[in-house]
């Protein structure tokens, strides 16, 4: 008897116990037991959110276990092996705006299990860009992706060098705000092989992404509605071309076709190249001493204009649920957690860009208030040039295309074909791609 | 009352039967099949969607991918036979050595040792225009030049072919030694006796008897030198521009990053003729070179 009294005892404040955990996890639910097991992307800048992990662990009573932690590509490619295999039981996947349309069929239509009002505190488009077929396949992180222009200063403090650019080009020598203005300055300062006036991508989808917000800068699109590619319109050969002057001029280096991002950086911050159109995550990498030669020579403005407009090719990461999860609510709450403002917070104080309204505010008005007159400059160029961004087309053939099309775009940087030859070859073969895959 | 019993041959073969069609003959067959499919790992169901002969038409009239096959016959061609070259001056230097020649053998071995992938690296950077070490190295002779070595189409194919002659020279200089171990010294020294030079000796004795070793190691290397694809990948991905494509780096990227297995396992069995064909070559060189010095049968 006294027996069963102690145990009844131990049962009721047990509960007791168990009723207030509930409550501080209330937020965030209680899933004790429960395995999370996920797979992310990895790499020095997202390791920072991971470190909260643990906080949602104490939460909720569950454990993540992270079964793979690679960079975007490998992932993909573990991802596409892991649909060919049936292997989706892992609950967690990280995502990519540009990549996720690939995944067909792998992962949960958040709309159902995130409430209403949570979706409406992150920014529209990215929401959008997080859409596909009308299913919300990831939330955002704070790892949001525009392009705006970075530059020496001291280019523009050389009176010397203003009045050689005035009687050349016949006005007056300023941060460029338009995309030709930024081919005369690039040819103007190069001086071959020392120093180059600007560089761009030169390969896979980076070049892609950049000639086609270069050929939506110039008033056209890289698919219609139909999906049928017209970036080989006029609009997309201005936007070629003005690759091709650039590389013809030598005002950018020769192996610039062999780039990608962290050459261009390297690139930039070794002090050898006057214009740099690039990321946000390189901020702080350019104007910091010790990995910069730039540093404290770095400007950075709005991406500037084409004939028509200005344009961003942005992208994001973010979190999605697989449909095979086990515990997909466990799934959805770690999920809302690392997207949380707070997460986003926290992770955006490291220089990336957030996906969240509240937290863009918060950081625009923290950097203006603070004393890092730099970092107040480079987010606010940043919050303008997302008003322009725009993601590339959410249909699984994005990334087929674009290798189709960069071999073609090289082609007519390095004078192997004209500008409408290469365009026009790459817009027939993506034509029978689409073809094939049955869009028309 | 027989019981019928299989044969004892057979059950003796039998692992190795099973083993052999498990890890061989079923992925063969799988490939092959879904070579006839539109199959997309994204998809897996389109595995089961029959097109025929589809693959297959679309890669015969896809002058990319014959670009990419003549580029790939060329590159092994000169690979090969420079590699060979070199091997063959390296192994018959080692060989003259007497004090230390062990170690000078584990030394000329150090390039095979790297991954592939770390070779890449290595002349990626050595390469590289704008900070590798080679322009840097002419420029600081005076020459203010910035030579497009990654990008330019024949240079490309230069850095290309020099990083993988530099890592798998060795392997032919490795066999061509065992070769040159192997030589009966009696014909050597009967020819010295009767006044060969020292050309006419390797030209008509130490050549003949070092072939079979050269077309062995041949043969392990054209089959073998597709592990130049992750060079390839990393210093150029093909590119630019097509200028370095070969047949590795193009069904790599259809297979896994385009995600279409069935389109690029197509183009597996159309360049397997391509090894096949290499391999014929020189089985039959081998032969002749055998039979030359005695060895036939």
């Amino acid at each position: 008897m006294i027996k069963s009294n102690t145990l009844k005892a131990l049962l009721a404040s047990a509960a007791v116990f168990a009723v207030s955990e509930s409550a501080l996890a209330s937020e965030w639910g209680s899933f004790d037991g429960v395995t999370v097991e996920a797979k992310l992307i990895g790499g020095q800048q997202y390791e920072g959110l991971y470190g909260r992990i643990a906080d949602w662990e104490a939460a909720t009573g569950a454990k993540v276990e992270i079964i793979s932690k690679k960079s975007h590509f490998e992932i993909d490619k573990e991802i596409k092996s892991d649909m060919a295999a049936g292997t989706t039981s892992w609950c967690v996947g990280s995502n990519h705006s540009s990549f996720a349309p690939q995944y067909e069929g792998l992962y949960v239509d958040l709309n159902g299990l995130v409430a209403a009002e949570t979706i409406a505190e992150f920014v529209p488009g990215n929401i959008g860009a997080s859409t596909v077929g009308g299913e919300l396949l990831m939330l955002p992180r704070a790892q949001f992706d525009v392009s705006v222009l970075y530059y020496l200063k001291s280019n523009y403090e050389d009176a010397d060098k203003s009045a050689a650019f005035k009687t050349e080009y016949g006005y007056d020598l300023a941060v460029p705000d338009t995309w030709d203005q930024v081919k005369d300055q690039a040819i103007f300062f190069s001086d071959p092989p020392n120093f180059y006036g600007t560089q761009y991508a030169g390969k896979d989808e980076a070049i892609v992404g950049r000639f086609y917000e270069m050929v939506v800068a110039e008033g056209g699109n890289y698919l219609d509605a139909d999906k049928k590619p017209i970036f080989n319109s006029e609009a997309g050969q201005r936007a070629l071309q003005w690759f091709v002057d650039l590389y013809e001029a030598k005002a950018v280096p020769a192996g610039t076709t062999s780039y990608v991002w962290d050459d261009l950086g390297q690139g930039f911050a070794s002090g050898t190249i006057a214009l740099n159109l690039d990321w946000p995550g390189w901020a702080g990498f350019f104007n910091d001493p010790e990995s910069s030669k730039a540093a404290g020579n770095v400007g950075v403005v709005v991406q500037p204009m084409g004939s028509v407009t200005r344009t961003g090719w942005s992208g994001h990461h973010g979190f999605s649920v697989t449909n095979d999860c086990a515990n997909k609510e466990a799934a959805v709450s770690l999920v809302k957690f690392l997207t949380s403002e707070e997460s986003q917070l926290a992770e955006s104080a490291g220089g990336s860009l957030p996906t969240r309204s509240a937290v863009w505010k918060a950081n625009v008005a923290a950097a203006q208030a603070g004393d890092d007159p730099f970092r107040a400059e480079s987010l606010a160029a940043f919050a303008k040039g997302a008003e322009f961004a725009f993601a590339v087309p959410a249909i699984p053939e994005w990334g087929e295309t674009t290798n189709i099309v960069y071999p073609e775009l090289q082609a007519a940087i390095l004078g192997d074909k004209t500008v409408k030859e290469a365009l026009d070859d790459a817009a027939e073969a993506v034509d029978e791609l689409m073809r094939e895959s049955g869009y028309y | 009352m027989t019981r019928r019993r299989l044969p004892e041959w057979f059950l003796l073969l039998l692992p190795a039967i099973i083993v052999i069609a498990a890890v061989v003959l079923i992925p063969l067959i799988f490939s092959l099949y879904s070579s006839f499919t539109p199959y997309k790992l994204t998809r897996p169901s389109t595995l089961w969607t029959w097109v025929g002969t589809y693959n297959y038409e679309k890669i015969l009239t896809d002058a990319k991918f014959w670009t990419a096959f003549g580029r790939t016959v060329l590159f092994l061609t000169i690979a090969l036979n420079l590699e060979m070259l070199l091997g063959l001056g390296i192994a018959l230097m080692v060989n003259k050595v007497t004090w230390g020649q062990r170690t000078l053998r584990t030394v000329v071995m150090f390039p095979m040792m790297f991954s592939p992938i770390l070779v890449g690296f290595q002349f990626k950077f050595i390469f590289n225009d704008n900070i590798g070490l080679v322009n840097n190295a002419l420029q600081s002779m005076g020459f203010n030049v910035a030579l497009p070595w990654l990008v330019d189409g024949k240079l490309a194919m230069f850095s290309i072919l020099f990083a993988e002659v530099w890592m798998s020279t060795s392997v032919f200089a490795i066999l061509i030694l065992a070769g040159l171990f192997a030589i009966p010294r009696d014909p050597l020294e009967a020819a010295k006796v009767d006044g060969c030079t020292p050309f006419q000796s390797f030209r008509h004795i130490t050549l003949p008897f070092l072939m079979p070793f050269i077309y062995i190691a041949m043969t392990i290397r054209s089959l073998d030198v597709a592990r130049a694809y992750d060079i390839v990948q990393i210093m150029t991905g093909g590119g630019p521009a097509r200028r370095t494509e070969l047949l590795w780096t193009l069904m790599s990227r259809t297979g896994y990053v385009d995600a279409r297995m069935g389109l690029a396992n197509a183009m597996g069995y159309v360049s397997i003729i391509l090894s096949v064909v290499f391999t014929i070559y020189f089985f039959r060189k081998l032969t002749a070179a055998r039979a030359q010095i005695g060895m036939e049968g």
